[in-house]
């Protein structure tokens, strides 16, 4: 009983030192939030917060100078509204065509290059390294431009070049014809973004240990086989990530048609991509006025495809790819 | 079937020679260890034989076919890496079949194969597992197997102990020499590790600054080094060797006395002062400091009652006492 009590008469002390043992965990805890507050500042006022106004404004409409708020309504216009929809729909389904062009040229030709880079004893790497890296490095607008310059039928020099090895019959205008605007386009953006799979690419094949490509040579599994059994398994993380950069890359694109086509993505739009219809939506071009809540309801269309494509890859592919550790 | 034969290797990478002329019998079912000192060529040796490296000048002939310019894969051999280079994307029956799928072998013939080669070495129950998920002395085992898998006409093993912990390092050395006894194939052995060396080969190459010292027995080596090299380089702790006048008493530039070959002796001929002593339960290592001596190390059984500051005469068991010229050589 004594015993009881002496306990009793101790309790009291320790939600003391608990409180105690608690102020100095919350004390320490204060430098995490001063570290992290520069970081997070900046990110959210130069992105959460533009982010969510772009949300906000996409459910209003201005009636006679004054905001009023609409709800989904933008978006039954964007999507149904025939003024609106035709070209929204052929924006997006230009876009997937500019995307799988990507996927099925830029990321196999950067895996190519990377794979014959990696070749030991090769002479000129350097050179051939920094050559196709340097379209990369060059403003899309300098791009842009000499490509218009070179595929002119007026000034060009493809015209030129072409009529020299007597093919000049295969020339087209092939930035002017609706049929073949787009394509042209992503062969630029090919050739100009090439540069960032192949590094990525190259980096992680130079990740392989020399030993095992060794073991490999020993077990007869030498040149192009070696490549699809053992050095293409261990690279598909990077490929992955090579896709997803690529996804992000072309659903934001916007700089190298507006440099080449202009805003208007001609000819009669037949370049035109979500980010081309965004810009004269948001701002207006020639005779349309701007619409900042239509432009809003595009960007926050565009922002859901790009949320939904890199979720489908984190939770879906990510997870079941292994990455190696040698 | 796999015996080895090299004849006048060289190896030069730009103005370094890395091996000067090395030549070599190797016996069908022999167990042949190349050591040496870090830099002395034996790696390069190894990879040469394997093909891996094109030697400057020489031959290397496989059960007596000339395999210069002829590719890794076609030489008969199988090869253990030090870091394993196991392929880290397939399960351990796939690495251990690939070279056999490679050659195109039968499905169920790669099966009976691999399922034979994992029962040898306990590996039945990680045949579906990768790499990641293996231990290092498991990942040790899946690249021996993938080894035995191809049936090779000789193995070759680089180093293949050293990234793992001594005591996994003890019960590996001992099933490799099991494996050499049931499989009596020819193997060729790259340590840095004398004990592994003298516990493992029938031959042992000795090799320094890219030339072959002694070729010999474990115990030849041991009881009659050519050289001062190999003299200092086997035997663990290394022989002490005396200069000056001790040795010129005994017509020779230097002499050398393994620690196990001195006493300490209540009137033998040297002495000295114990200057630290390692206490190692079946012996003690006595470190004996003299001028004229140099710094000695004895090896005693048991424990010793000496203690360190004390004065002790030694003698050396006369027939192992080794004599050396001025180039190192050992004198009869």
């Amino acid at each position: 009983m004594a015993q009881v009590e002496k306990l009793a008469a101790d309790l009291p002390l320790l939600p003391a030192a608990m409180v105690g043992a608690e102020a100095l965990a919350r004390a320490r805890r204060w430098h995490i939030l001063v570290f992290l507050a520069p970081a997070l500042l900046v990110y959210t006022v130069i992105m959460i917060l533009p982010l969510i106004d772009t949300l906000r404004l996409a459910l209003f409409r201005r009636v006679d100078g004054v905001p009023m708020f609409v709800g989904l309504d933008n978006f039954n216009i964007l999507f149904f509204d025939p003024r609106w929809s035709g070209h929204f729909w052929s924006a997006l389904g230009n876009n997937l065509y500019f995307f799988a062009f990507h996927m099925l040229l830029q990321n196999p030709i950067g895996v190519a290059l990377a794979a014959l880079l990696s070749v030991p004893r090769l002479r000129g790497q350097a050179f051939y390294r920094t050559v196709f890296f340097l379209p990369t490095m060059l403003s899309f607008v300098i791009v842009g431009f000499s490509w218009k310059v070179i595929l002119s039928p007026l000034w060009g020099v493809a015209p030129t070049l072409l009529g020299a090895i007597g093919l000049k019959s295969w020339f087209h205008p092939w930035l002017g014809q609706e049929a073949t605007a787009l394509t042209t386009l992503a062969l630029i953006s090919v050739w100009q973004y090439v540069g960032i799979p192949m590094m990525l690419i190259y980096a992680a094949l130079l990740g392989i240990p020399a030993e095992v490509t060794e073991a490999a040579e020993l077990d007869g599994v030498t040149g192009l086989a070696q490549f699809w059994k053992i050095k293409l398994p261990l690279i598909l993380p990077t490929i992955g990530i090579c896709s997803i950069l690529t996804f992000v890359g072309n659903f934001n694109a916007f700089d190298l048609i507006y440099t080449v086509q202009g805003a208007l993505a001609g000819p009669n739009f037949s370049t035109d991509i979500l980010g081309t219809f965004l810009f004269r939506t948001f701002f207006g071009n020639q005779l349309q006025l701007g619409d900042p809540n239509m432009g809003a309801a595009i960007a926050t269309m565009m922002f859901l495809i790009i949320l939904l494509g890199v979720s489908l890859y984190l939770f879906g592919i990510q997870r079941r790819m292994r990455r190696y550790q040698f | 079937m796999g015996s080895l034969s090299l004849r006048s290797i060289r190896k030069s990478f730009g103005p370094v020679d890395v091996l000067n002329g090395v030549d070599l019998e190797v016996r069908d079912g022999e167990f042949v260890v190349f050591v040496g000192p870090s830099g002395c060529g034996k790696s390069t040796l190894l990879r040469i034989i394997a093909g891996l490296d094109e030697q400057t000048s020489g031959d290397v002939r496989i059960d007596g076919r000339l395999m210069n310019n002829v590719s890794p894969a076609k030489r008969g051999i199988a090869m253990v890496f030090q870091s394993y280079a196991l392929y880290p994307h397939l399960s351990v029956a796939r690495n251990m079949g690939l070279a056999l799928q490679q050659e195109g072998v039968a499905a169920a013939e790669i099966t009976r194969r691999v399922e034979r080669t994992a029962g040898l070495l306990h590996l039945e129950p990680l045949l579906a597992r990768r790499p990641a998920e293996l231990s290092g002395g498991q990942r040790q085992r899946v690249a021996i197997g993938r080894a035995i898998v191809r049936e090779p006409s000789l193995f070759l093993f680089d180093e293949p102990l050293s990234n793992l912990d001594a005591s996994l390092r003890v019960g590996t050395r001992i099933e490799l020499a099991r494996l050499h006894r049931q499989l009596g194939a020819t193997m060729v052995y790259v340590t840095h590790d004398q004990i592994e060396a003298m516990t493992l080969a029938d031959k042992i190459v000795v090799l320094n600054g890219g030339v072959v010292q002694q070729v010999g027995r474990p115990l030849e080596l041991y009881r009659s080094p050519a050289n001062l090299f190999v003299a200092g380089f086997i035997g663990s702790p290394m022989m002490n060797f005396i200069r000056g006048e001790h040795a010129a008493r005994l017509g020779a530039d230097t002499i050398g006395v393994r620690p196990e070959h001195l006493q300490v002796d209540a009137d033998g001929p040297w002495s000295g002062i114990i200057s630290h002593a390692e206490h190692l339960g079946p012996d003690t290592m006595l470190y004996i400091d003299d001028a004229q001596l140099g710094l000695l190390t004895v090896r005693t059984l048991g424990d010793c009652a000496s203690q360190v500051g004390d004065r002790v005469t030694l003698s050396p068991r006369a027939d192992r006492v080794y004599r050396f010229d001025r180039e190192g050589r050992s004198i009869g």
